[in-house]
């Protein structure tokens, strides 16, 4: 056994600060490092933390909806319709056909951006700069769609509690049904640009795997938890605001990778084509929004309404106390829950591997944090 | 739109000189009985308090010590294997005044159930993340709100406000205006303008 | 065989390039030249506030109902008014609004039962201030004048 000498190592303590290009938002991730191999990760979070569940006890119900969207900003539709479902829930109140199925079309927009956010900004971080530029060339297609609809585009307030606010501009069907048209092809263009590539399969096969018994012990859900292999999302298995009209399947994986996560949601923006190309053809005539009171005081109780956000199962746990102020709102961040998987993930693996891992469970730290 | 007390229902003989006490009222729940009801009442006996249901979501409400069991028995006997939630609520003018959450969710069952819990200031439930290991930051994220220690959590810290905060934010007696003025004027140098 | 030979010609490397190189072309620009060719927004957007004067006699459409700061999540919108003892109706003296805490949400649009509170289309809401964030009647009624470059 030698002495030691001067080129061992020991165990190093790395800060991957707040301020960091592929911490994807002020996440700060504390490194224990053997040279280039991770012995352990620490997270630290609340750095965008903005107590918007307190904030929630300060303000009535429709003004509340506004702030949801800056939970998960990227992907602001979905956060809004959860919130809205959780208390057209408490006042036993739905959404009237045509709502929820505009409802379905926005919200698989979303899907479909978020995920282009996902791709652009996970492979940059593994060094495919160009992908960014063409997934967000297409989230301006998205985007613009969303201006028109309800005049925002990234945090949009578009629906109501009880439905739509606006009504629907000429022309919306037959641009959600140009923009699957324009936008199919390119997935296959991503494909051809990443898929197949070796320099990406070789940074993204076993890398950060994590089988369905560690995903169902961490809570994991959303595409993490499909690409282990459990075809579970909550679109089928319980499904909300008229899903159950539509036919699209649940692309799983086989090892629970990074490439099959990565090939899930590819896939899963495929499916999303789908769905909207069958709503938009069948939007049906009627009132957007249901008959709910100008002050909504939904009697007492609580109710926990959950969606399948793009990143896993976004809940909210709402507490009515009788008032005009829900008594206490909860989010459920997948986000924050995925994270949690990260120390799982990152053992054994080396310093280039983490920065894909954290791409791969795909966080966006405004609902880490809320 | 801040209110500095929230108007919480108030319990029924803390007003004086009112006709009568009000109480405070109450969610109007239904009844809930199955066979996951009767094997878990059969198991756990007057643990469990009662079971009961509103707008067709089930839960139950147990004793604070029983809740790590109810959980265990749930994973490996009914298939309840995934933890959503953890999380509380506070009702100040209770005696037990935090109500403590925990949201399942069974894949094979295609259920979600809720188990809720009461707690008096200071008290200690025991850590779910031997049963759940997801139970790790959400209990933590508890500690950090609401002030509700774990008893055998592995690593109790704050995780969304900075480790010195003093105070618990969700509480309700904390205003939505307060701020650790001494960690703002350490850490960031300047008075607090709130 | 094949799959040696893919390997070393880098095939899958050149496939991703040739999609690289084919977007060079410029009909695929997409480049905003800003400021030199504002982007045209949407008629929804929801942009800078505007209070609205009727176009025939120039008085203000604003009844000082209340109902938009009543609707503001920020509450940062303060409607002075004063009651006009002929026509005993409430009338319009200071509109104070406050831009740099504003979301830009659209709940005072939608409460407005007049459409005199409206969300344009201008989103250049820059000022040197912090005072100058806070729009008063004027402002609002007049809108933002953003700096136009000439080239």
């Amino acid at each position: 056994m030698a002495d030691p000498t001067f080129l061992d190592s020991t165990e190093l303590v790395l800060n991957m600060g707040p301020q960091h290009p592929s911490t994807h938002g002020v996440l700060r991730v504390i490194l224990k490092l053997d040279g280039e191999k991770v012995l352990g990760t620490e997270c630290v979070i609340g750095y965008l933390h903005r107590g918007v569940e307190k904030i929630g006890e300060n303000r009535t119900y429709q003004m509340f909806a506004p702030y949801v969207d800056r939970t998960d900003y990227v992907a602001s539709v979905s956060n809004g319709l959860g919130y809205c479902l959780a208390v057209e829930k408490l006042l036993n109140v739905e959404a009237p056909p045509r709502a929820q199925a505009v409802r379905v079309i926005l919200t698989e927009l979303n899907r479909i951006s978020s995920h282009l956010v996902w791709l652009g900004t996970h492979c940059l971080d593994i060094g495919a700069i160009t992908p960014l530029f063409y997934t967000f060339r297409e989230r301006e297609m998205i985007m613009d769609i969303y201006e028109k609809y309800c005049g925002a585009r990234l945090t949009t307030h578009a629906f109501r509690i009880g439905g739509l606010q606006y009504e629907l501009y000429e022309g919306f069907e037959q641009e959600c049904r140009d923009l699957c048209d324009w936008f199919l092809p390119r997935v296959d263009e991503y494909e051809q640009l990443l898929t197949g590539n070796r320099i990406l399969v070789a940074r993204m096969t076993n890398v950060g795997v994590l089988t369905a018994e560690d995903c169902k012990a961490y809570g994991v859900t959303g595409p993490m938890l499909r690409a282990a292999g459990v075809p579970w999302d909550l679109r089928k298995a319980q499904p909300y605001s008229g899903y159950e009209q539509y036919e699209f399947e649940i692309p799983t994986g086989k090892n629970g990778d990074t490439y099959d996560r990565y090939l899930v949601r590819m896939e899963e923006m495929r499916q999303s084509v789908r769905i909207i190309r069958q709503a938009a053809d069948r939007i049906p005539d009627g009132p957007i929004m249901a008959k709910v009171p100008k002050v909504i005081k939904p009697p007492v109780g609580e109710v926990y309404v959950s969606i399948e956000a793009p990143k896993g199962e976004l809940g909210y746990l709402i507490v009515s106390d009788g008032s005009t102020q829900p008594y206490r709102v909860r989010i459920r961040p997948p986000s924050f829950i995925n994270l949690q998987s990260l120390d799982k993930m990152a053992r054994g693996a080396l310093v280039a591997d983490i920065v894909a891992i954290i791409g791969t469970i795909d966080i966006v730290l405004g609902e880490v944090d809320r | 739109m801040a209110e500095e007390g929230k108007p919480v229902p108030k319990p029924p003989a803390a007003q004086a000189g009112s006709a009568a006490p009000k109480a405070p009222p109450q969610m109007a729940a239904t009844p809930w009985e199955s066979e996951l009801t009767q094997a878990l009442a059969a198991r756990f006996g007057d643990e469990i308090l009662e079971f009961s249901s509103y707008l067709g979501q089930e839960f139950l409400v147990a004793r604070p010590a029983a809740v790590i069991p109810i959980l265990e028995w749930l994973k490996t006997e009914a298939g309840f294997d995934y933890l959503v939630d953890i999380t509380a609520v506070d009702y100040p003018a209770r005696a037990e005044r935090f109500e403590l959450f925990y949201i399942l969710y069974s894949f094979a069952r295609n259920q979600r159930i809720r188990i809720k819990t009461n707690l008096p200031d200071g008290g200690r439930p025991a850590t779910a993340t031997g049963v759940h290991l997801t139970a790790n930051w959400l209990e933590r994220e508890v500690f950090d709100m609401f002030g509700i220690e774990f008893a055998g959590h592995p690593d109790l810290r704050r995780i969304l406000m900075p480790e010195e905060w003093q105070g618990h934010p969700l509480r309700k007696d904390y205003s939505i205006l307060t701020q650790d003025q001494a960690w703002v004027r350490e850490n960031l140098g300047i008075e607090s303008a709130q | 065989m094949r799959k040696l030979l893919r390997r070393i010609f880098l095939v899958d490397l050149v496939e991703g390039l040739l999609v690289t190189f084919r977007y060079q072309h410029p009909k695929y620009i997409t480049t905003e030249q800003y400021p030199a060719e504002r982007p045209k927004v949407a008629e929804r957007y929801r942009g800078a506030p505007r209070l609205n004067n009727n176009p025939e006699t120039g008085e203000t459409l604003c009844i000082a109902c209340n109902l938009c700061a009543l609707a503001c999540p920020e509450t940062l919108i303060v409607v002075g008014s004063e009651r006009n003892e002929q026509t005993r109706r409430k009338e319009l003296t200071t509109f104070t609004y406050d831009t740099s805490r504003c979301m830009f949400c659209g709940l005072c649009e939608d409460a407005c039962p007049v459409d005199a509170l409206e969300l344009t289309q201008d989103f250049e809401l820059a000022s040197y201030s912090r005072e100058g964030a806070i729009w008063d009647r004027e402002m609002l009624e007049d809108g933002p004048r953003p700096t136009k470059y000439k080239y």
